[in-house]
């Protein structure tokens, strides 16, 4: 499956592109992030302090009006006056309109945006593989079914259609308990991790239908090597052909297809929590909408800082994209990378 | 397979399709709980008032029934009654579409005017600064949430600077076409119109463009490589017009194909930018729909976006078989 030629290839391309090094140092960081969030997070991302709220980041002092009522010589009277609200050296990238530490839910929506990016494309592809490899080995009328359905699914949006399904059906979450939390190793963090489930479940039917198309168009190109039809004409039933010589040899460009997918569904995930759509309130696109709110009166960060989260894992799963492509080069390129 | 017959069989696909998406709408009103009766009966409604709007309805025929009077009631564009609203569903979706479709376009032009050339300049002038400024510009408009860009947008170009409107629509582009005949002043007009679609077009345009000079590079690229090219540079064609009306031509063949692929994301991210902008287009009626459990409207919504897509690509495939002659013997 994976032979010393493949490595061979990474190695090389590796070296020779430096955004493929960036790509690859932006995913580890993420990823390691993610894992270990209740380490990397200095507080608890949950925790609201509302006389430290609104708190700029580290080196950006804000200067605002602030109106207060006072009591000047017995008569109530309404005084506006310049304050200089400074950063506190606690919280790095500041906080929020709760006082919660922004640099602390930045690390815990890393958690949100891997598990549901990762999560929804396994699920993507153990629907959209199979089926594909199906319908392109065997053609006729289950491939005719299947394209036809590809079409219909591919008529809506994914963003539209996952909106829709996550609406009327639901936002459901479960609590996963946090390993590090529950083992006593890193106390004060909350003690389970809340994944949004129905996202995971509908990102998966909605995209599946990517992958059914890459896989069928391997397995059409496939069936008729000489191995597959050796192994025919050696008695090998259908499900083995497939199973042994079809999907190792198609795995490549599923591979791509699915880093890819892993930043498409990265980006859905934090359009559906912005719109409200999602079943957790630790997610980097739900802060981006509770930011929203505070643009026009000069808390920018709040926005802002969330979507550079998002900007940069997308950035680095893409470039790992383009360097397995580049690498392997199964010629997919420009097909569903969107979201 | 001549081309009429090519036409004629992917618009006959096309019909199965649509078909496809009116069933599929119709069919996601049974795989969620919960009964659309709720949506219109007051919470302590008594079983008799249930039945009685179910009747109305006609939630208490048979599914078949239900769905061949849908689908009967569509063939004459009558989409039902929204819920909430109380209007006709085909005036209210066909109210909201132009708005959508005037974002879409207006996103489109953005992204096709700025990275048509870029992808060109990028790719003549490879692995220069010129070409690095450009693959880093794409791989950061395909990797920014549109939304978010929008809020951006909104927090330089209307919080700082204050030059652009952030929320609604304010008059839109028919009203400029319309200034130049009536006594509206045109410059005025269009400045009003600028004023708030500049943003949300910007917001949802970057990623095509991104995605469009990212095409366009690696095509010219392929392109340029090609015998044809060679030829043309041995017989001392000047440069420009081999760049430009040769290679250019070719590279943007599939770039149209993948653009109305993308049709979709486009509609998508419509959908989102309108919320972020309050643009009162087919997103938001959506948005609102769902939430609403305003089940006429939903489907009505659906079935618009999902057929103007299959439409659009219909057009894509066949002018692009136009072009292309090869394609139809596929």
């Amino acid at each position: 499956m994976v032979s010393s030629r493949v490595i061979r290839n990474l190695k090389k391309e590796f070296k020779r592109s430096g955004l493929a090094k960036l790509g690859l140092a932006l995913v580890v960081i993420i990823l390691l992030t993610a894992v270990f969030a209740p380490f990397v997070a200095p507080h608890d991302p949950t925790e609201q302090r509302l006389d430290q709220s609104e708190l700029p980041p580290v080196g950006f002092a804000e200067t605002t009006e602030r109106t207060t009522s006072q009591n000047v010589d017995g008569e109530i009277r309404t005084v506006t006056e310049e304050v200089t609200i400074e950063p506190d050296p606690r919280f790095v990238f500041g906080t929020d309109g709760l006082g919660r530490d922004m640099f602390s839910r930045v690390v815990y929506g890393a958690r949100t945006s891997l598990v549901v990016g990762v999560l929804g494309t396994l699920l993507a592809a153990s629907i959209g593989v199979p089926v594909g490899l199906l319908a392109g080995y065997h053609r006729g009328r289950v491939d005719d079914a299947l394209m036809r359905i590809a079409d219909v699914s591919l008529a809506f949006p994914s963003l539209v259609l996952a909106v829709a399904l996550i609406g009327l059906w639901g936002r459901a979450a479960v609590d996963v308990p946090d390993p590090f939390v529950v083992a006593g190793l890193a106390p004060g963090m909350p003690e389970s991790f809340v994944l949004p489930i129905t996202v995971v479940i509908v990102v998966g039917l909605v995209n599946w239908v990517w992958f059914a198309r890459v896989a069928r168009g391997e397995a059409l190109s496939l069936r008729g090597q000489e191995y597959v039809k050796a192994s025919r004409a050696l008695g090998a039933d259908d499900n083995t052909i497939i199973r042994r010589h079809v999907l190792p040899n198609a795995v490549t460009p599923i591979i791509v297809l699915g880093t890819v997918q892993v930043a498409a569904i990265i980006l859905l995930e934090s359009s559906l929590s912005f719109l409200g759509f999602s079943g957790t309130t630790l997610s980097w696109g739900f802060d981006i909408a509770q930011g929203r709110d505070y643009v026009s009166s000069g808390q920018w960060w709040i926005a802002s800082i969330p979507g550079i989260a998002i900007m940069l894992s997308v950035i680095g799963i893409n470039l790992l994209g383009d360097w397995l492509r580049d690498a392997l080069d199964p010629g997919i390129e420009g097909e569903g990378g969107a979201a | 397979m001549s081309f009429g017959r090519f036409a004629l069989k992917r618009s006959l696909q096309g019909i199965g399709v649509v078909w496809g998406v009116i069933t599929v709408v119709f069919a996601l009103r049974f795989v969620t709980p919960g009964s659309p009766i709720n949506a219109v009966a007051p919470l302590d409604a008594s079983q008799e008032t249930r039945a009685a709007i179910a009747a109305e309805l006609g939630l208490d025929q048979p599914l078949y029934v239900q769905y061949g009077q849908y689908v009967f009631n569509l063939l004459q564009g009558d989409m039902g009654r929204s819920y909430i609203k109380g209007q006709e569903v085909t005036t209210l979706v066909f109210e909201r579409l132009p708005a959508t479709v005037e974002l879409a376009v207006a996103a489109s032009v953005v992204a096709l005017v700025l990275a048509i050339p870029l992808g060109v300049v990028s790719a003549t002038n490879r692995n220069e600064s010129v070409d690095y400024g450009a693959t880093l510009l794409s791989l950061g408009g395909i990797s920014t949430p549109n939304f978010w860009l929008g809020i951006m947008l909104i927090l330089i170009f209307a919080v700082e600077f204050d030059v652009f409107n952030t929320s609604g629509r304010g008059v839109n582009v028919g009203d400029v076409a319309l200034s130049l005949t009536n006594a509206e002043p045109f410059v005025g007009t269009l400045f009003a119109w600028l004023a708030y679609i500049t943003l949300p077009a910007i917001a949802l345009g970057t990623y095509f463009m991104a995605l469009i000079t990212r095409l366009t590079r690696s095509g010219m690229l392929d392109e340029l490589s090609k015998g044809y090219v060679q030829a043309a540079r041995a017989k001392g064609l000047p440069r420009t017009l081999i760049r430009y009306k040769h290679a250019l031509r070719n590279t943007l063949i599939p770039v149209i194909t993948v653009l109305g692929l993308q049709l979709g994301t486009l509609i998508g991210g419509a959908v989102i930018t309108e919320a972020v902008f309050s643009w009162p287009g087919l997103g938001t009626l959506v948005i609102e729909s769902i939430n609403q459990r305003d089940w006429p409207a939903l489907q009505g919504s659906l079935i618009v976006i999902g057929t103007s897509f299959v439409l659009v690509n219909i057009l894509v495939d066949v002018v692009y078989a136009y072009l292309d002659p090869e394609v139809v013997n596929d």
